[in-house]
């Protein structure tokens, strides 16, 4: 996603190539998917808010047009014989794909250019514990590691 | 387990999108919850799409059980082949099973909604946010809560997904292509899919002799 709307925002004039380095950065920090998040951005800097709208719109039409689709089919088919036995080898194969997101996060949230972040790693213990044990909110949890990340990482300084 | 299953099953039947007229009498999420609930999901989905699938499970299938994990577990693999943005599929699928496609449609705008508030405001000062020391350290802060949250979604799913032992093979052979071939999602699910017919298969034969 992400170098296909370089080439297009390069292509057609509408963004310089240090704005488009600061998309991806951006779209992290802020909340939801980053090639809609891009695509705001990549909107907004072209064209304005109406522009960001379109960019949204155009991001959305393969889930308002393919998925729903789908989910008329899903739906219909989910509970015949053929279905229930597929199923009983994609919800393996879902697990599988979470099981590597987890691996690809973990990669790329605790190890550093200066080596395992010791620190990270216990906060998102707490952060399990607080999920697990104390049966928090996912919003809570966010929201405490946010305040816990401004007092270790900003005011001590680690 | 087994009876839990049953009975959203039975409710189903009643709930399919041809009878969402008659939405006000059946319990279930009403559009105005759907709406509150997917507005939510998109404020606090940090770190990609998987952590909207952690605060489905914890809100549907744990604190309402309105769905089964294994629904949230279907919904997903479908969301995530699917072309297009994974949690865009996933509410557009959920929102059509609870209420057809006005449900679908709620849920979709309701998730959108807050991230692309937050970048119109973030946008006009996006060079001070970004090396912003503060706004760095909470990012920080976060990112550290994005793994803890799917570890937690996965466990919960885990219960149920694996209806034969063979499915377990599924699942290893799939992190293998995943993480050491880095194949697409798309083909995982299909493996999937043709496992799962082969396996169901050979349960059903191997019982019926």
């Amino acid at each position: 996603m992400i170098p296909l709307i370089t080439s297009e925002m390069l292509g057609h004039g509408w963004m310089k190539a240090s704005e488009i380095s600061d998309i991806v950065a951006i779209a992290e920090m802020t909340p939801g998917p980053l090639g809609l998040n891009c695509a705001t951005f990549a909107g907004l800097k072209a064209a304005g808010f109406i522009g960001a709208v379109a960019a949204n719109l155009g991001a959305l039409t393969p889930s308002l047009s393919l998925c729903l689709i789908g989910a008329v089919f899903f739906e219909k088919f989910k509970k015949s014989n053929i279905m229930q036995k597929i199923l009983v080898g994609v919800r393996p194969a879902c697990i599988a794909m979470v099981i590597g997101v987890i691996f690809t996060l973990s990669a790329s949230n605790y190890v550093t250019d200066s080596g395992i972040s010791v620190i990270s790693i216990a906060i998102s213990i707490v952060d399990i514990l607080l999920l697990r044990i104390a049966k928090l909110g996912i919003p809570t949890v966010i929201i405490i590691s946010a305040i816990t990340g401004l007092l270790i990482y900003g005011v001590l300084g680690f | 387990m087994k009876k839990d299953s049953d009975n959203i099953d039975t409710t189903k039947e009643e709930m399919t999108p041809e009878t969402s007229a008659q939405h006000e009498v059946i319990s279930r999420s009403s559009l105005r919850s759907l709406f509150l609930d997917f507005f939510k999901f998109g404020l606090f989905t940090f770190g990609g799409g998987w952590s909207i699938v952690a605060q489905m499970q914890k809100i549907y299938v744990e604190e309402r059980k309105e769905i089964s994990s294994q629904e949230l577990l279907d919904l997903t693999s479908v969301g995530r082949s699917l072309p297009g943005t994974m949690i865009g599929n996933i509410a557009i699928l959920f929102g059509y099973s609870r209420h057809g496609v006005p449900g679908s449609i709620v849920c979709l705008f309701a998730m959108v909604l807050p991230p692309f508030l937050v970048l119109l405001i973030v946008a006009g000062c996006y060079t001070a946010f970004r090396n912003n020391f503060w706004v760095a350290s909470a990012m920080n802060g976060i990112r550290c809560a994005v793994v803890p949250i799917i570890i937690m979604a996965a466990f919960n799913m885990i219960k149920g997904a694996f209806k034969f032992k063979a499915c377990y093979l599924v699942t290893v052979i799939c992190v293998v292509l995943y993480l050491l071939f880095d194949v697409n999602c798309v083909y995982l699910v299909i493996l999937g899919a043709i496992c799962g017919l082969v396996i169901s298969e050979f349960y059903e034969r191997k019982g019926g002799m």
